[in-house]
């Protein structure tokens, strides 16, 4: 599916932004975990991402999704994650 | 005076907890804690890691009415467990019953769930001498500093924060929060405060905006919003309708007079702020846009150690005087003004450090020869500004640095950036002084971070 690697560059982008990263979006491993280990984000990031998440594609984050979906386990099932719950 | 004070002094009718759409009277509260009491090993302290609020209250609840201690960390990692663990040898473990995806329960550890299922139980009488928690912050050298806290002080905290804040009844007021319950200001709002003040706590968790707009419609009014900076811009920004709130409490971080101002608009409600700190718990408060002065709770008093900056803080309860981490200015009538953090000190995601112990963590990471940990300058204005770290590490990339600090730190302190510098402009003593940190920062830089 060609529109969940278009995703994937896009929300690079906005995390990188959102978070002020010093990385480039390109540098982002799609497969990385983007907590802990990997790019090593925290709860004070994933705030800042739900915020740019809701502006941009118009839906909200819930812990749920963090649970069950594991969106943050890498940009791949974050950006999967969007493609299904945009609404923008 | 008395000696004891009960565990609650609330009407056993009465609704002190919210699951979901559960409403747990505290009747049905007393009867969980005698079941989960009655399971509880023969040891001292209580290294409660519950992360479900209610069962955290419980571990709390439990472990006072068998006269042990519950030592208190926000911090579940493996890291600061074995620390506290091996401070306190003679510990038994509280965590969740069911699983928790990402966090696993060290082995062996007590599993609470809200088992009794009874509607009644026995309300016990607590010595106010006893030590109801141990509270944790960062000491110097990167170890954790203990900081007992007797029962007395804690009812007599609630009982003041119930009067400052219009929890005294008789409407049960809910109280929703953003706030995990095993930090001290979660402890004292969402686990203390339904104990003896006329206040119901909602479970939770609720992390995301949608989530804390979703428990506060569904919660009856009168509501409380328990929050921080960081939350209210997010929920802010997200634009979720609110319904009407008798007040929101932010803490853990100075709150800028124009986001409280926004919110009070947005919400049509009171932004009140407190001031307080692990060691000495909630103390002040102020409404942030009505002005920079903050007054003490009922009881508590500040004292100047002669001409010096030190002041000593004076809390109803606690067996001794206890140093207050900012400067102070004295305003009339038991007000004061925060002059500022003390320079060293930083405090991020409602955890302080000095910048002199994480140094020493850095120092200690493979392959660094010298290296310093720098705060931004909008660090009391930014919820989310992070620190950045110059380093000397010939042949260590910033990746390998940044691994060897997530090994030895809270993952709020990591720095957001690391610059390998060939050398740190250290004068003559050795000292790195602030114009020479500032010079450093302007310069253009190769390598990221």
């Amino acid at each position: 599916m060609s529109s969940v690697v278009a995703t994937e560059a896009e929300v690079a982008e906005l995390i990188v932004e959102a978070l002020h990263l010093e990385v480039s979006p390109a540098e982002i491993d799609p497969e990385a975990p983007l907590f802990g280990e990997g790019l090593g984000l925290d709860s004070i990031d994933a705030l800042e991402i739900a915020l740019a998440v809701s502006k941009r594609y118009g839906f909200q984050l819930r812990s749920d999704d963090e649970r069950n979906g594991q969106i943050f386990a890498s940009l791949r099932n974050l950006s999967a994650h969007i493609d299904k719950n945009r609404v923008k | 005076m008395r000696d004891t004070a009960p565990l609650t002094d609330r009407a056993r009718g009465e609704v002190m907890f919210r699951r979901g759409a559960e409403a747990i009277t505290v009747g049905r509260f007393l009867a969980d804690v005698a079941a989960l009491a009655a399971r509880l090993p023969e040891k001292p302290f209580a290294l409660n890691l519950c992360a479900d609020r209610y069962h955290a209250l419980l571990g709390l609840a439990a472990a006072l009415s068998r006269g042990h201690v519950m030592l208190l960390t926000a911090d579940r990692s493996e890291r600061r467990q074995r620390e506290i663990l091996a401070a306190y040898p003679d510990s038994y473990v509280l965590a969740d019953a069911g699983e928790e995806p990402g966090w696993a329960a060290p082995p062996g550890a007590l599993r609470v769930a809200a088992e009794g299922g009874g509607e009644d139980g026995p309300n016990p009488e607590i010595p106010l001498q006893q030590v109801a928690i141990i509270g944790f912050t960062s000491g110097s050298t990167g170890e954790p500093a203990a900081h007992p806290k007797p029962w007395g002080a804690l009812v007599a905290a609630t009982r003041a924060a119930a009067a400052r804040f219009g929890l005294q009844g008789p409407a049960v007021t809910t109280l929703v929060a953003t706030v995990p319950p095993q930090h001290m200001y979660g402890f004292e709002t969402t686990m203390a405060m339904p104990l003896h003040a006329v206040t119901a706590s909602h479970a939770g968790p609720h992390f995301y905006p949608v989530e804390v707009a979703e428990a506060l419609h569904a919660a009856p009014a009168p509501r409380v919003l328990i929050t921080t900076p960081l939350q209210m811009r997010a929920l802010l920004g997200s634009g979720e309708p609110l319904p009407e709130l008798a007040g929101v409490i932010s803490a853990t971080a100075p709150l800028a007079t124009e986001l409280a101002a926004a919110c009070e608009v947005a919400w049509d409600t009171r932004v009140l702020e407190i001031y307080g700190a692990t060691e000495i718990g909630s103390v002040a408060s102020r409404r942030t846009r009505a002005g920079e002065i903050w007054s003490l709770y009922d009881g508590v008093e500040l004292r100047r150690e002669g001409e010096s900056d030190t002041v000593w803080v004076e809390v109803p309860g606690m067996p001794a005087p206890v140093q207050l981490a900012d400067a102070v200015e004295f305003q009339p009538e038991r007000r004061f003004r925060l002059l500022g953090r003390r320079a060293d000190m930083v405090k991020l995601g409602g955890k302080r450090a000095s910048l002199a112990s994480l140094n020493r963590l850095l120092m200690q990471v493979e392959g660094v020869e010298d290296g310093v940990f720098v705060a931004p300058d909008d660090l009391d204005s930014n919820p989310a500004a992070r620190l950045m770290v110059y380093a000397v590490a010939p042949g260590r990339d910033p990746a390998a640095i940044l691994a060897g600090l997530r090994e030895r730190m809270e993952a709020v302190f990591l720095p957001r950036r690391v610059l390998l510098v060939p050398s740190l402009p250290r004068n003559a003593i050795g000292k790195l002084t602030r114009q020479a940190l500032e010079d450093l920062r302007r310069q253009p830089v190769a390598g990221g971070g």
